[in-house]
This record gives structure tokens, C-alpha cells and sequence, in this order.
């Protein structure tokens, strides 16, 4: 179980979103979701586009953090926006291992509804944390 | 009067607030805030909590600055400035703002509302097919590493060498157009591949294109209004605002992560990670001031292409070309970027964050026909409210490091102003009051609303009064394209 919200008091220029779930996979998703929302309504984005990431990390923070950039980087190189992103994380020792595939499609005005041009995830109020059985993160992007 | 801050907040004047040293264990100098009362009351807490965390960076000179529009932002407060003694000083990509010179750029044109307004739509649909905007837009220009590293390096020249713009152009963007020492070899592949494809785009967010007209009775000051070129008598001209793109944000990160670790080489600690920074004269200091040189040297780019297409689009709707329509380019000026400047205390370097140079007449910076007016000066009001065009003083250099306001600033968050409004509802009452909005995103023209923005002649009426800059002319929108 996974979800996330949008925060409305939190960076007045940029936007921010809480995300939870019962495991860091499932944060992780839902994270995930949250960005490919901020960007674009996953629901009108075709799937012609596809990208395997691979990330390992010490830390969990810096991984969700890495990762969510890395959404932004294609965004900007490849010229797209996403569907679906299929992922699972790992902990192996003292590293943490993301493998993903993501697909979408190019930016298509006529036929995808997009939202925000995000330039950035930041560190501003950032944080990755566990609380009894769930996850939580909080995360502002600049817009 | 009530406040956003415990803090103790002195009056200088009405327009200028001082926090002393003694507010905040490790602050060097105090903080200065420009605002009236009534703009000082609305200022968030983010405010005077940045902008003395500011004033606790070492190498800091004189005071930490705040102009009227100024919010909450990422480590410095949007509207910042702070200038640091080159010497022993530090550099901040979060005192430079993540989107490396973003700027304003102001065209005038020979036109007037009763020529534009038959043909306004034809004009609007022109600019939206010319200029791209919102999630992932690509420009026209296809770029190879090598060209890229010429338009980094070269910044808007390269857009004159290859034919788009005129040469003229130069002379009215701050610096040139182009600002030395940059040097693409500390850019990282990653910032390039993220701006390689982006030249000519305005993104989204705030970012914007405005065709405006300029009426005579909101000419403040029709002397300098006539050397800027603004004649005034319902005159058309076109605002652009936008920067770097993802490539200037890449730089910033990049250089953010590198500081974090630089810091604790340095012994340098910090009340925020968002102000990570380095001596400016160290290995890594100079390195993130040459690729933030690249990026800005790549916005101004950005707006050179931009205004290409600009003029290409006027010349398709009106059938005579960019210099019969008398399209000159009145002023570019960025309002996020570190520079080298002499004042009073020596060579300083100043962080501008949301904040615009503002230099007086006579300045060696600026080209001869604005030696006797001082530097045009551009700042954007929300879409809804209009602009205005500025000039910068004597006393801006004197009291400010040379800066002053850079636009209206957000008084309510994107998620509050999606709820209060649709963007196809905002869309509709803005073509009844006689402004058309082309726009890519629905809910990102809602997050743009006018009433989440202070009142842009509130905050000009402060800088007026403190005599950092001076109104010369008030701008209204008729036509908008969002990203």
C-alpha cells in the first residue's frame, strides 16, 4: 500500500508532496507517482519510450533523492514525460540498490495533459523517514 | 505592527528595516530589509529567517539585503542580496538562485494597440508555434557538444554570429551578452545533456512571454521613457522571462553537491544545506563560478533565440519585417547571478537572487545611450496585474550594491491558487478583461493567477520612494504564453 499527497503550505513558489508506504519499495512508488504526476497526467502519456536505471547508494535518502533527479534528467534529455515506473529496491549489507525501468512517451501538447516543467528536486525541508511499520518522505521540487 | 518573525526589526526609514547582529547567534552584519510597513507585515517567515542566515556567511560585507518582492527561497530568500569580499568571501549557488540567470527582456516596437488588437489573436497563435514552452519543449536549434560549448562560452554573440538578432542587440544586454570566464570544462555531461536541446524555450512556472502596451498617462517619466525607446501612446511591446532552463538547475545541483563536501575541507558551517557554498577563491569556488558563467551566458542565449523568433512572428502577422515594425531591443537584465563589481570596500562578489543590477548614469558598465538615464531596469507583475519598466540610480549602487526589485513575488503557494481557481475559468475572465493567454498547461496557468502575487505597484512604490530605482513607465498586458 502506497500513496502521496500534495502540500499546500510548503514552498510558495515551487511545489512540495508527502509520500508514504508499508515498505521503502512501496515509498519509493509512491514517490514515483507523485513526480510523474507533478510532470504530466500519467493516464494520457503513451508508452514508446522505455529506460532501465540501476542506482545503489549507502544511504536510502540520497537513492529516493538520485533517482527522482534522474526522472528529471530524462525528462529534460530524452524530451519526455512517463507513464509508469517499474521498480524495487534492495538492501544488501549497508547498500541500498534501486533497479527501475521507466517508460512514457515524447512531450506530445496535443495529446498528453502536462503540468509542471520540473527544473529540480531539492533538499529543502527533504527528508526520508520511518515511523512504526511505514515510510514517509517529503519532497519539494522547484518549478 | 505585527510580524513574521520574533525578531527585533529597527525602522531606518519607512522604507528601509534593519535586524541587528545581536537577533541571531553568528550573524556578521545586520540584515536590511526594503519594504513598507504594509509590504513588511505580509513578508512569510522565511524572510527574515534567510535573510540572516545570510548575514552569517563569512566574507559578507556591509548588510544582507532583502528588496520589497522578497519570499521564502531556497537558502537566500527570493529577492536577496549579498556581496561577499572576493578575497575571503564565499560563493553560493543558493545566493545565485537555481535557475542561473533568469532575467527579464523588454522589446519595443512601432506598433500600437490599434494596429495589434484587430490581428491579436493571429499574433498570440504565431508566437505560441514559434516559441516553445512547458513540460519538455525542444527548441529549433539542433546543437552538438561543440556548439553548445560556443553558446556557453559565447552566450549571445553566438546567437548574432549565427543570424539570430542584430549586432545592435549586444549593446543593450548587461554585460554584452556575454560574460568571460566561462569555461565549459566544468560542466558536467549530465547539465549538458539536460540543456543541449532546450535553446529557445521558455519553460514553465513563472516563466512567460507578454506582449504589453505602454499608454501615455502611465508614463512616469517620459524623458528617460523616450532614451529607453517607449514613446508611450498606447506603444506595443513584448516581455520575456525565462533563463537557463534544466541546464542552469544541473550547474546549481551539481556544484551544491560538490560544496557539501567542500564546506567540511573549509571548516565553513552553515544554518541551512541549501547555502552550501565555498571560498570563492578556492579550486571549487572558481570552478562553480565558471559553469554558473556558462549557464548565464547560455540564458542570455535563450532570450537572444527567443527574441529572434519574436520578431520573426511580428513580421509574418504584420507583413513587414522586425526593423520596418522597429522591434529594438530595449534592455536584458538577469535577476539571478553572481558578479565581480567594485564598490566603496573593494571588489566584491554579488549575489543577486531575484534581485536586478540597478546601476546609475555615468556607470563604465553601461552603453553610452544609457550613460546619462542609468540602466534600464525590468521588472515582471503577475500576467493578470502588468509590469514595469524601471531605471537604476546612484543611490541603488551607494546604498544596495547596485540592485533593487525584480518583480511582484508570490504571496500564495501553486497547490492554494490550483484550488481557488481553474486555469480554464482564468483563462476565460482574463479574454473578457482584453487579455489573451495561450497557455500548455491548464494547472499551470491556475498556480499563475494574479491574486498569488503581491501587488507589483505596492513593491515598485517602495524602491521609488527609497530611491533605489526610479518608475519610468508601467506596462499592461494584452497578450500572455505560458509554459
Amino acid at each position: 500500500m502506497h500513496s502521496y499527497q500534495f502540500l499546500d503550505d510548503i514552498a510558495v513558489a515551487d511545489l512540495a508532496f508527502k509520500a508514504e508506504g508499508d515498505s521503502v519499495e512501496e515509498l519509493f512508488r509512491a514517490a514515483t507517482e507523485a513526480l510523474l504526476e507533478t510532470l504530466a497526467d500519467p493516464s494520457t502519456v503513451g508508452v514508446t519510450w522505455e529506460r532501465r536505471i540501476e542506482h545503489v547508494c549507502g544511504a536510502l535518502d540520497e537513492l529516493l533523492f538520485e533517482w527522482l533527479s534522474d526522472l528529471v534528467y530524462w525528462k529534460d534529455a530524452a524530451g519526455v514525460v512517463f507513464h509508469e515506473a517499474d521498480l524495487s529496491v534492495v538492501q544488501k549489507g549497508t547498500t541500498w540498490t534501486l533497479a527501475a525501468v521507466v517508460r512514457g512517451a515524447p512531450v506530445d501538447q496535443t495529446t498528453q495533459i502536462l503540468h509542471n516543467d520540473v527544473k529540480g528536486v531539492t533538499k529543502h525541508l527533504y527528508e526520508v523517514k520511518q515511523q512504526g511499520m511505514r515510510w514517509y518522505a517529503q519532497v519539494v521540487v522547484d518549478v | 505592527m505585527k510580524l513574521n518573525t520574533d525578531m527585533r526589526v529597527n525602522r531606518v526609514t519607512d522604507e528601509v528595516w534593519e535586524i541587528p547582529v545581536t537577533e541571531k547567534a553568528g550573524m556578521l552584519v545586520p540584515a536590511r530589509i526594503y519594504a513598507t510597513p504594509g509590504i513588511l507585515q505580509t513578508m512569510d517567515r522565511g524572510v527574515f529567517d534567510q535573510v540572516t542566515n545570510v548575514a552569517c556567511l563569512p566574507g559578507i560585507a556591509r548588510y544582507a539585503l532583502c528588496m520589497p518582492d522578497g519570499h521564502w527561497g531556497y537558502g537566500f530568500p527570493i529577492g536577496g542580496v549579498a556581496a561577499f569580499d572576493t578575497q575571503t568571501g564565499i560563493i553560493s549557488p543558493g545566493g545565485v538562485g537555481y535557475d542561473v540567470n533568469c532575467g527579464m527582456r523588454l522589446i519595443r516596437t512601432d506598433l500600437t494597440l490599434e494596429d495589434v488588437q484587430p490581428k491579436l489573436e493571429r499574433l498570440m497563435t504565431e508566437l505560441f508555434r514559434r516559441v516553445p514552452a512547458g513540460v519538455g519543449a525542444a527548441g529549433f536549434i539542433r546543437l552538438n557538444r561543440g556548439s553548445f560549448e560556443g553558446v556557453m562560452t559565447r552566450g549571445a554573440r553566438w546567437c548574432i554570429e549565427e543570424g539570430y538578432g542584430w549586432h545592435r542587440d549586444l549593446a543593450h544586454i548587461e554585460e554584452g551578452g556575454c560574460i568571460a570566464g566561462a569555461d565549459p570544462s566544468n560542466v558536467s555531461d549530465h547539465a549538458v545533456g539536460r540543456g543541449i536541446n532546450q535553446l529557445g524555450t521558455l519553460g514553465s512556472g513563472n516563466h512567460y512571454l507578454e506582449v504589453q502596451v505602454v499608454s501615455s498617462n502611465r508614463v512616469f517619466d517620459p524623458e528617460t521613457a523616450t532614451a529607453f525607446g517607449i514613446t508611450g501612446q498606447d506603444q506595443i511591446v513584448v516581455m520575456v522571462h525565462c533563463g537557463s532552463r534544466g541546464f542552469g538547475h544541473q550547474v546549481a545541483s551539481d556544484y551544491l553537491k560538490i560544496f557539501e563536501k567542500a564546506m567540511r575541507r573549509y571548516g565553513i558551517s552553515v544554518k541551512d544545506p541549501q547555502l552550501a557554498c565555498a571560498p570563492f577563491r578556492s579550486p571549487e569556488g572558481q570552478d562553480y563560478f565558471s559553469a554558473m558563467n556558462c549557464a548565464a551566458n547560455t540564458a542570455f542565449a535563450n532570450r537572444q533565440v527567443i527574441t529572434h523568433q519574436i520578431r520573426e512572428a511580428f513580421a509574418t502577422v504584420f507583413g513587414r519585417s522586425a526593423e520596418e515594425l522597429g522591434m529594438e531591443l530595449v534592455y536584458d537584465v538577469a535577476h539571478n547571478i553572481a558578479k565581480v563589481e567594485r564598490y566603496s570596500e573593494g571588489d566584491l562578489l554579488v549575489h543577486r537572487k531575484g534581485s536586478t543590477r540597478a546601476f546609475g548614469p555615468g556607470s563604465p558598465d553601461l552603453p553610452l545611450d544609457f550613460q546619462k538615464t542609468g540602466q534600464p531596469v525590468i521588472c515582471g507583475g503577475s500576467m493578470e496585474t502588468g509590469s514595469y519598466l524601471l531605471v537604476g540610480t546612484d543611490r541603488a549602487v551607494s546604498e544596495t550594491f547596485g540592485s533593487t526589485m525584480h518583480g511582484s513575488g508570490r504571496t500564495m503557494s501553486r497547490a492554494q491558487a490550483k484550488k481557488a481557481i481553474r486555469g480554464e475559468q482564468l483563462q476565460q475572465e482574463m479574454s473578457r478583461r482584453g487579455i489573451l493567454v495561450k497557455a500548455v498547461s491548464m494547472s499551470g496557468l491556475a498556480e499563475e493567477a494574479g491574486f498569488a502575487y503581491k501587488n507589483i505597484s505596492d513593491v515598485v512604490e517602495t524602491v521609488d520612494r527609497a530611491g533605489i530605482t526610479k518608475k519610468v513607465a508601467e506596462l499592461r498586458p494584452i497578450g500572455n504564453i505560458k509554459g
